[in-house]
């Protein structure tokens, strides 16, 4: 694998997606909500304990899980099947470049450009929160960003590997949404359903929940922003109690990094097996 | 130049290249020839390294199998239907100049020899079929490859795009590149290629030298005579008369059948017997009749 031509790749994606109409409709609607989080945030007092960068944060989490997983899964899904359908990929790889090149290549450009548009939207709010002089712990705030980072890494990896399997960029849309709707629409109501109908204990619905990447990007920022990890209930005093809140926490991060890795090895896998016509 | 031994390409049951051997020399200009779904464009994709294949293909001596990467730097393609990154055209000439490694200044170079200068700052979605050609082509062009491939890289160009990108193929030979090409058009193999293969259900059944291959197969050309309407009886005798029998009135001029390799006797045989031959065009064979025209010869 050659370095240069990864970072080649990387940029000419990140050049094209920028430039993408969706992707700038997407960055705005993402500032936007986050400065409209902000005003609301702002307006109410110490609200569960929060107050300042941890208050916005912690407002910002479920628009991080409602928008980033969305675009995420969405980019990825049409990133290589897209290529493959219009024939983009084929004349790239007449050049000398290989498909792992082309892979990470489109992984890294994509992901960048994604991370950017989170930048913005916590940009904005946390430039908000300090022009309103409130304050608090940056730290915090910023590890919430790091955390929707790692949750945009994630699925994008799923969605890259969903593309990898598909021909077309609209099946391979209809399935990233459905993803969508099942990690983070129907992901507490499916814990909660599956819960009452299988009668799971605490530690049961606990890994249930660590299946699910939205969950563990939530749980993992309650318990960043949070002093008070009773807010997440019976399965987060659970957790806490078992691991520790270190050990939680720990936890949470290395499950995300198995769900950035795994969904892109195996994305990978399947797209270095493509047989060559079906590139 | 370029050794392709045994290859042998299936799509599940169709055979679409059969145990293909061939050999293009440096500085040659060959020409693959046959109907659609004949395995011009197949082979070619193998040569290329985009398809799975089995026998063996070197470009200058690397196996594309084995060095695909080294093989590929090799060689400039221009695909049938070129599909693009939709970003400025400068930007694209550019990226793909960094992938193999060219100075900059090679961009404006390819950019101006193509005639796409003043376009590089369009979209590559608002450029003209004629255009995109051309942009594959000085892409294909960017690091100066010894090796040219093209596939029917005129089958979407209008009449005048055709000439203007003939003609800088042409140039492009004339600087002792190697050329490998599909077509489906006997004029364009006349002007480009030094031999011409034909093929038909993947595998190559005829060789020739371009000039030959009409003559091999006696294959006719219709040329049509624009001359004075009272000299056009004299004219008719005339030709009968002097060898040529496929000679019929077409309103003020005459229509000629004739071998592909004598086109231009009669109409100087009318010069010579005083008789203005005011305009003429020719009808080249189809590749369809060209399909009948070899069979009709058993091969």
């Amino acid at each position: 694998m050659d370095i240069k031509n990864i970072l080649l790749i990387m940029r000419k994606e990140a050049a094209e997606s920028l430039k993408n109409r969706w992707f700038i409709l997407y960055t705005a609607c993402f500032s936007t909500l986050a400065l409209l989080v902000l005003l609301i945030a702002t307006s109410g007092s110490n609200i569960a304990g929060f107050t300042g960068y941890g208050r916005t944060a912690a407002s910002l989490i479920n628009l991080v899980l409602l928008f980033v997983p969305l675009i995420a899964l969405i980019t990825g899904g049409i990133s290589i099947a897209s290529e493959r359908e219009n024939g983009t990929l084929s004349y790239l790889l007449s050049h000398p470049v290989t498909k792992s090149e082309v892979f990470f290549g489109k992984y890294l450009g994509l992901l960048i450009v994604i991370w950017f548009s989170i930048s913005i939207g916590f940009g904005i709010a946390g430039v908000g929160v300090s022009l309103g002089g409130e304050g608090g712990d940056v730290s915090n705030y910023l590890i919430t960003a790091l955390l929707s980072g790692l949750l945009a890494a994630s699925l994008l990896g799923v969605g890259f590997m969903v593309s990898a399997f598909s021909r077309e960029a609209s099946k391979a849309i209809g399935v990233c949404v459905f993803l969508w709707l099942f990690f983070i629409v129907l992901g507490d109501l499916g814990i909660m359903g599956t819960t009452v109908v299988l009668d799971l204990g605490i530690r049961q619905v606990l890994i249930l929940a660590l299946l699910n990447p939205g969950e563990v990007f939530k749980i993992a920022s309650v318990l960043v922003l949070s002093p008070r990890f009773e807010i997440l209930g019976p399965v987060g005093v659970y957790a806490v109690r078992t691991f520790g809140r270190e050990g939680i926490f720990y936890l949470l991060f290395s499950i995300m990094a198995l769900w950035t890795l795994v969904p892109l090895l195996l994305a990978y896998t399947v797209f270095s097996r493509l047989r060559k016509e079906e590139l | 130049m370029i050794e392709v031994s045994g290859v042998t390409k299936s799509f599940g049951r169709v055979l679409a290249v059969d145990c293909v051997t061939l050999g293009v020399e440096r500085g040659q200009a060959v020409a693959l020839l046959g109907a659609n779904g004949a395995g011009k464009s197949t082979l070619l994709k193998c040569i290329l390294g985009l398809l799975d294949y089995s026998g063996v293909i070197t470009v200058d001596g690397r196996d594309i199998k084995d060095n695909p990467k080294r093989a590929k730097s090799l060689i400039g393609y221009v695909p049938q239907e070129p599909e693009f990154y939709d970003i400025m055209t400068r930007d694209i000439v550019r990226f793909f100049a960094s992938i193999r490694r060219v100075k900059k200044e090679r961009i404006d170079r390819v950019l101006e020899l193509t005639g796409l200068k003043e376009h590089e700052l369009k979209s590559t979605t608002e450029l003209s079929g004629g255009m995109r050609q051309r942009l594959s082509f000085a892409i294909a062009l960017l690091s100066e490859p010894p090796v040219l491939i093209l596939d029917e890289p005129t089958s979407n160009l209008d009449a005048q795009a055709r000439k203007d990108f003939l003609t800088l193929v042409s140039s492009y030979k004339n600087e002792g590149k190697t050329v490998l090409f599909s077509s489906h058009r006997l004029d364009e193999v006349d002007l480009l290629a030094d031999r011409a293969l034909f093929m038909r259900a993947g595998k190559i059944i005829l060789e020739a030298e371009p000039e030959n291959l009409g003559k091999s197969l006696g294959l006719k050309v219709k040329i049509n005579l624009t001359i004075p309407e009272h000299s056009v009886d004299r004219a008719m005798s005339l030709l009968l008369d002097g060898g040529f029998p496929g000679v019929t009135k077409n309103g003020g001029g005459l229509d000629i059948e004739i071998e592909s390799g004598r086109r231009m006797a009669p109409i100087k045989k009318l010069i010579q017997s005083g008789i203005e031959v005011r305009d003429f065009s020719v009808d080249e064979p189809s590749m369809e009749s060209l399909v009948k025209q070899i069979e009709a010869n058993g091969y």
